[in-house]
């Protein structure tokens, strides 16, 4: 095993812990739990072998128990897991042995406080997928909504709540008396039945809709239910199961007052009292909750606005431009606090009246969708070497670096400034990013597409980082470095201060770096980049380019041909041919004199070139997808797509090997098989000596690692050379821990302003005002207190002197 | 304070992009450098319709520093202070018989020195603008008088008699007659150390240093310019001297036994006058003045040469040829006289009258004597402590700084895409107008705003489009836009006169550029052959 990261973190909901300090998140098998103090990682709940699906924070039985942190997780695996997650252990698995695609657990929200003698069960109503009796039913119904008797380890048998088609997420109402599901136009709600007995009847209220409904939220006092559809309407039912929940023969009730009753805006003779409808969403309505007082709904959806509705006005609030479709709005039980979960796998800690972002949990971004001719070159992921980053480009004209070692994003470069907008075209893209050797400079270009064929620009952008890390600043635009035709390729020179980037017009060209130091208030480097030479070679689209290690040779591809330039003297040196089809990736291997190449289309192959010979020295017939090579050995390697039909029998749905070479030899020293490899992407990191004693893989570190990035931007970073793949131990960082622990302690409202409130104690101790008993030190004590407190003189005078005494008797002793 | 850092963590994560132009190139030389922003900071004023050539400006050593400037056979003084309001007329005027070629002021101010060319010196009162004493001994016009740095008594001359003398002012009498040059003496100096050294400049192409402690009257040395010089200075050290003659200006060093140290040939023309400027210096923080040499040519241009890098770092240009220059002690004016009668004073902003404004505050200390207390009945009160600097050890809570809009931005903002492109269009910058379209495209929306357009703002888009669209920066997309709006407007134009004359101008530009592009091409055609011709070789 190796370490794994750049997991998605809003395939479900997170939760708050009961002092709102930490997050936790479900990270594919894992529980991350994060500080909301710092945003970084505390811990992990490891142990689930498939996606958690849910995880529900125990509340606390009375405030003393605030501290305690308890949780159930449920996962696609069938388990159930009860942790302490502050140390973090594992207490307690129930196995149910069917997927469990969402938990909730209304009955510990009234655990009776006095129930020490009694013990009652908890249940946890969950959604599952019945796998055994497919035969009997049609495929169609084998979402099922089932109770769990916790307690008791076991599912309660036979009893079957609903079904549906697809999996939904179930929503439980804060004052845990109603848990309900969306099912298409329908909304299903069940009334908790009080008693905890296994087999109390549950009853339910099905309330009708006209349009898919995306997003429901019970109000936390009141019975209003709001749920939000795929037009973006809000419709806020009050006073649902009035009839149905409330006497024990409802069913009758129900059909004698519907008669008479006028329901404003209720259909179908459904169960409450109104229906009211807001419509501000254009878009379908992900995100529903109220406010912890019932007096405010918080609704998102795909535009990325979070709108706060005043219930009973309607007045609108608005957080907007969040850049990415909302998915989750978590309150916190601190008021102050809640979080957002956003679709580019960003949560965001929001300070809650005022709506300001306090920390934003980035996770790795998603891979953005282009337009076809923008697809397919290059993955657009570079990867610092030395500092262990990868640049990826994001959906909102960023670059994002993201720490591999670290599993957190460290910050986003605007590449261009422009407002992301959900759910807009891409007009404008950015089609590569390159960083050079030690991650100090970075150069990116951008294409504006045309309108009906004007207006279209291709922007060529140099940057520095500036004195913190990773903190870019722009030092050189060129518009439209090849004139009109896009940019296949940019690539920087070892030394760093040379680019070369090549074109589909036909020409490649080389920049110079020109270093001005300008003094003013402070040192200030100011690099900017002009152009040194242009090449072309019969006016062939260039496809890609690459520089030797020692940076004297420069490897262009024209197409088939590669074509290798001296970079200084802009002077062609040979052409190596040719291969079947356009070349799209160049690489020198480390410090020798071969170069790989790979070409895509109906011919795909992976080529190996001897410089010496300037022939060819061996190739495959393989489809690349990336190539990348170690800087200080002749080893590469290539990840490549395995044909489709081999796809389903040998490798069980892997469709991509990462292959291994050492230098010339044509036969891979390691071959691994991967998932989603498509748009996947390699890298070697150098492990720096700082950080060496983190990693450590049999007692000895490793030199350089590999980090594979698949098509969803997870990855793997591993040791190539060791034979059977260890897992990196990363010693977790301790300081990210004890930086928790320092924080001060999460108080807020009354206690932020005036500090804890004393433990109301009816009992007042009845001690004397004198002591009774000579202390050690009596004369400090007897006479504090105000001076109305005070013995009379006569009492205090004899005790004083008495205690004077003592003091002389001791000092004998 | 928790509050306060809690606020000041808090972001937003959409940032406001204004539609900004392309960036243009910068040149690579700054085009302004610290210093030459120094020099044009000299408010220039001038002085125009004194007749004839300016031969002599000298500026008072004492503040307020008045100059004199010698032309014809007047002498005026002018007062820098009424420079700066504007004023240009003389403060007082002194008539002479004959043309006055030289000036210099005492070192106390208190008198003036004038020569003409009929060989006569007179000493004048600045106050009282009369001739104190009256030096007659040149048997040819005098050309240059120099008081020393700070001896009072004695005065310098030299004249087309080829003679250099030393004066005893108060008695009427020639101390020393410094006989050795063997043509006009032009210009002479005195050492800003030494009261016994002096330094002439003569049309012999020789420059002479005297000292009259020598008792054989020899000079102690000589440097050959090669020019017949025109003007000589010390350089404030003392050490250096900068001759100027021909079209260089040449820096000596008279310690190392006259050894040119470097030769400034920046000027076209005849150096006709030299003076020692300060300008401000900025170094880590501290400013300090540095010195430099102000030269003036026939050239019309005014040079300034950093003798310290050997390096001109600033050069003006005016209207006339150049005679003489000075510049006044306390840095804040330099005259330059022309030929024709005009001199051109520069005065730099600065604080007026240093010592006056004391005296001021001596003046009105007695009505600050109790500080006024502000009570809630003054609306003031409500103000009080919101002009408060904030004290070095504070806690900044800095307020978010708010970006300013154009209106076009607001429109954008606002979806308005058509009324975003009229308002930019309205306003008559180009570059705005470029960014906007260029938004418009990557919304998706130019065309349609096109299509959306009326009549008067069609015109308006068309008449852009005629300046604009042969321009190498825009016509990329100026001349695809141009296309696609005929096409898609072509029935609105046939309806309108207006439209018709703003075609019909597009088109007569379009004519112009492509007649430019046939011609550039044909020379291309007979470039290129040569060019390949020569990378053959």
């Amino acid at each position: 095993m190796m370490m794994r990261g750049g997991r998605s973190m809003v395939s479900s909901p997170p939760a708050f812990s009961n002092d709102a300090k930490k997050l936790l998140v479900c990270t594919s098998n894992t529980v991350s739990v994060f500080s909301t103090a710092t945003g970084l990682q505390i811990t992990s709940l490891e142990g689930h072998t498939a996606l958690v699906t849910s995880v529900v924070v125990v509340p606390p039985s009375s405030p003393a128990a605030k501290v305690l942190c308890y949780c159930w997780t449920a996962s696609l695996d069938g388990t159930v897991r009860y942790w302490d997650f502050a140390v973090p252990e594992l207490m307690k698995t129930i196995d149910i042995r069917v997927p469990i695609f969402s938990m909730v657990i209304p009955s510990f929200l009234d655990i009776p406080s006095e129930g020490k003698g009694k013990h009652q069960d908890l249940f946890a109503y969950v959604f599952t997928e019945d796998t055994k009796e497919t035969q009997e039913k049609t495929k169609a119904l084998r979402r099922q909504i089932r109770k769990c008797n916790l307690s008791k380890s076991r599912l309660v048998g036979r009893l079957i709540l609903g079904e549906t088609k697809k999996a939904e997420v179930l929503t439980v109402s804060p004052s845990g008396k109603f848990f309900g599901i969306r099912n298409k136009c329908r909304l299903h709600i069940w009334k908790v039945p009080d008693l905890g007995s296994e087999h109390a009847a549950v009853r339910k209220i099905t309330l009708h809709h006209t349009k898919k409904i995306t997003a429901i939220a019970f109000h936390p006092t009141q019975r209003i239910i709001a749920a939000g559809d795929v037009t973006g309407r809000i419709l806020t039912w009050r006073g649902f199961g009035n009839i149905a929940f409330s006497g024990s023969n409802g069913v009758e009730n129900q059909k004698l007052i519907s008669i008479q009753e006028d329901k404003p805006g209720v259909r179908d003779n459904d169960d409450a009292d109104s229906c009211s409808t807001w419509h501000w969403h254009s878009a379908e309505v992900n995100v529903l909750s109220f406010s912890s007082d019932g007096a405010y709904l918080y609704s998102g959806g795909k535009e990325g606005v979070l709108v706060v509705w005043q219930l009973d006005t309607g007045k609108k609030k608005f957080l907007p431009r969040i850049g990415s479709p909302l998915l989750y709005f978590i309150d916190s039980p601190d008021p102050t606090l809640s979080s957002i979960s956003c679709a580019d796998n960003q949560i965001h800690l929001l300070k809650m009246p005022s709506m300001g972002i306090l920390k934003t949990i980035s996770g790795i971004k998603a891979p953005c969708c282009y337009p076809e001719m923008y697809k397919g070159l290059d993955s657009g992921i570079a990867f610092d070497q030395t500092a262990g980053l990868a640049a990826l480009r994001t959906e909102n004209y960023c670059i994002q670096f993201y720490s591999l070692l670290d599993d957190r994003g460290i910050s986003e470069v605007q590449v261009c400034e422009r407002n992301h907008q959900p759910g807009d075209d891409a007009t404008v893209i950015v089609t590569a990013v390159a960083l050079s050797v030690d991650g100090s400079l970075m150069s990116t270009s951008e294409v504006k597409l045309a309108e009906e064929g004007i207006g279209g620009l291709v922007c060529l952008k140099f940057w520095q980082a500036g004195s913190q890390n990773k903190e870019f600043s722009l030092s050189t635009i060129v518009y439209e470095p090849h004139r009109d035709a896009g940019i296949s390729a940019v690539t920087f020179h070892p030394s760093g201060n040379m680019v070369v980037s090549s074109s589909f017009g036909g020409d490649f060209k080389v920049w110079r770096c020109n270093n001005d130091i300008i003094q003013n208030d402070q040192m200030h480097q100011n690099f900017s980049w002009t152009c040194h030479s242009v090449g072309s070679y019969k006016k062939r689209p260039m496809t890609a380019a690459a520089f030797s290690a020692d940076g004297t040779v420069l490897a262009v591809a024209a197409e088939t041909l590669i074509t290798l330039w001296n970079p200084y003297k802009n002077v062609l040196l040979a052409v190596l041919g040719e291969t079947l089809t356009p070349i799209v990736n160049l690489s020198f291997l480390g410090k020798s004199d071969n170069l790989v190449a790979a070409s895509c289309g109906s011919n795909p192959q992976l080529s190996v070139w001897s410089m010496s010979k300037l022939s060819l020295s061996w190739s495959y017939k393989l489809r690349i997808e990336a190539i990348s090579s170690a800087v200080n050995s002749s080893s590469f390697a290539a990840l490549a797509l395995l044909p489709e039909s081999s796809n389903e029998t040998t490798f069980k749905g892997r469709d991509g090997v990462i292959l291994l070479y050492n230098g010339t030899d044509p036969v891979p020293t390691a071959i691994w098989s991967v998932r989603k490899a498509k748009g996947g992407a390699l890298g070697f990191l150098q492990v720096n000596p700082s950080s060496a004693e983190e990693i450590i893989i049999d007692g000895k570190t490793p030199e350089v690692l590999l980090a594979y990035m698949n098509g969803d931007h997870e990855y793997v970073v591993f040791d190539p050379y060791c034979k059977d793949a260890h897992e990196v131990n990363m010693s977790k960082k301790e300081g990210l821990s004890a930086l928790e622990l320092k924080g001060q302690g999460g108080q807020y409202g009354y206690e932020s302003i005036y500090g804890e409130l004393p433990e109301f104690n009816k009992k007042i101790p009845e001690t004397p005002w004198v002591p009774s008993f000579p202390s050690e030190r009596p004369w400090e004590t007897i006479f504090s207190g105000s001076s109305h407190n005070l013995p009379p003189l006569t009492k205090l005078c004899s005790a004083f002197l008495e205690s004077l005494l003592e003091k002389r008797t001791a000092s004998v002793e | 304070m928790a509050e306060i850092r809690a606020e000041e963590q808090t972001s937003t994560i959409s940032k406001t992009f204004l539609i900004k132009p392309k960036l243009k190139s910068k040149p690579r030389t700054l085009p302004q450098t610290p210093e030459s922003k120094y020099w044009s900071s000299f408010k220039s004023t001038q002085i125009p319709n004194l007749v004839s050539s300016i031969y002599s400006l000298s500026f008072s050593p004492s503040p307020p520093h008045p100059f004199a400037a010698a032309y014809s056979a007047t002498v005026s003084l002018f007062s820098p202070l009424s420079l700066s309001d504007g004023d240009v007329s003389p403060s007082s005027t002194i008539s002479f018989s004959d043309v006055v070629s030289s000036l210099s002021f005492r070192s106390d101010g208190l008198l003036l020195a004038a020569s003409d060319l009929s060989g006569l010196i007179q000493v004048f009162d600045v106050k009282t603008r009369t001739p104190l004493r009256r030096l007659r001994s040149h048997t040819r016009p005098v050309r240059f008088i120099k008081y020393p740095v700070v001896d009072k008594l004695h005065l310098l001359s030299g004249g087309d008699d080829a003679v250099v003398k030393l004066w005893d002012v108060a008695g009427e009498s020639v101390v020393l007659d410094l006989l050795g040059h063997k043509d006009y003496v032009r210009c002479g100096d005195c050492s800003p150390v030494s009261s016994d050294l002096f330094v002439t400049g003569s049309y012999d192409h020789t420059v002479k240093v005297w000292d009259v402690r020598v008792d054989n009257s020899k000079s102690v040395l000589e440097v050959n310019h090669g020019k017949p010089v025109e003007d000589v200075i010390y350089l404030p050290s003392g050490g250096l001297i900068a001759t100027a003659g021909g079209n260089s200006v040449k820096i000596w060093d008279l310690i190392g036994g006259g050894r040119m140290i470097h030769s400034m040939d920046s000027h076209n023309k005849t150096v006709t006058s030299i003076c020692v400027g300060r300008t401000r210096k900025e170094n880590c923080g501290d400013e300090y003045m540095e010195d430099r040499i102000l030269s003036v040519g026939l050239d019309g241009y005014m040079k300034v040469f950093d003798y310290g890098n050997m390096k001109v770092t600033h050069s003006m240009r005016f209207p006339a040829p150049l005679m003489s220059v000075s510049f006044s002690p306390d840095c804040r004016t330099r005259v330059i006289g022309t030929s024709n009668g005009i001199i051109f004073a520069g005065r730099r902003k600065g604080k007026e009258n240093v010592e006056s404004g004391g005296r001021r505050n001596i003046l009105g200390f007695e009505s600050i004597s109790e500080p006024e207390v502000l009570r809630p009945r003054y609306f003031r009160y409500f103000h009080r402590g919101q002009s408060e600097k904030p004290a070095e050890g504070d806690y900044l809570v800095m307020r978010n700084k708010k970006i300013k809009l154009a209106e076009h931005d607001k429109l954008l903002k606002k979806f308005r895409h058509k009324d975003a492109l009229v308002s930019v269009l309205n306003k008559k910058n180009r570059e705005n107008v470029i960014a906007v379209m260029e938004e418009l495209v990557t919304r998706k929306k130019l065309l349609k705003c096109v299509s959306n357009l009326d009549i008067d703002e069609l015109g308006l888009l068309l008449m852009f489009l005629s300046k604009n669209a042969t321009m190498p920066r825009y016509s990329s997309l100026l001349m695809g836009l141009t296309k696609k709006v005929i096409e898609m407007r072509a029935e609105d134009i046939q309806n309108s006169d207006a439209l018709k004359g703003h075609i019909r101008n597009l088109k007569r530009s379009i004519e112009e550029e492509l007649r430019i592009q046939h011609s550039l091409q044909e020379i291309q055609g007979i470039i290129s052959p040569l060019l390949r011709i020569t990378g053959r070789r």
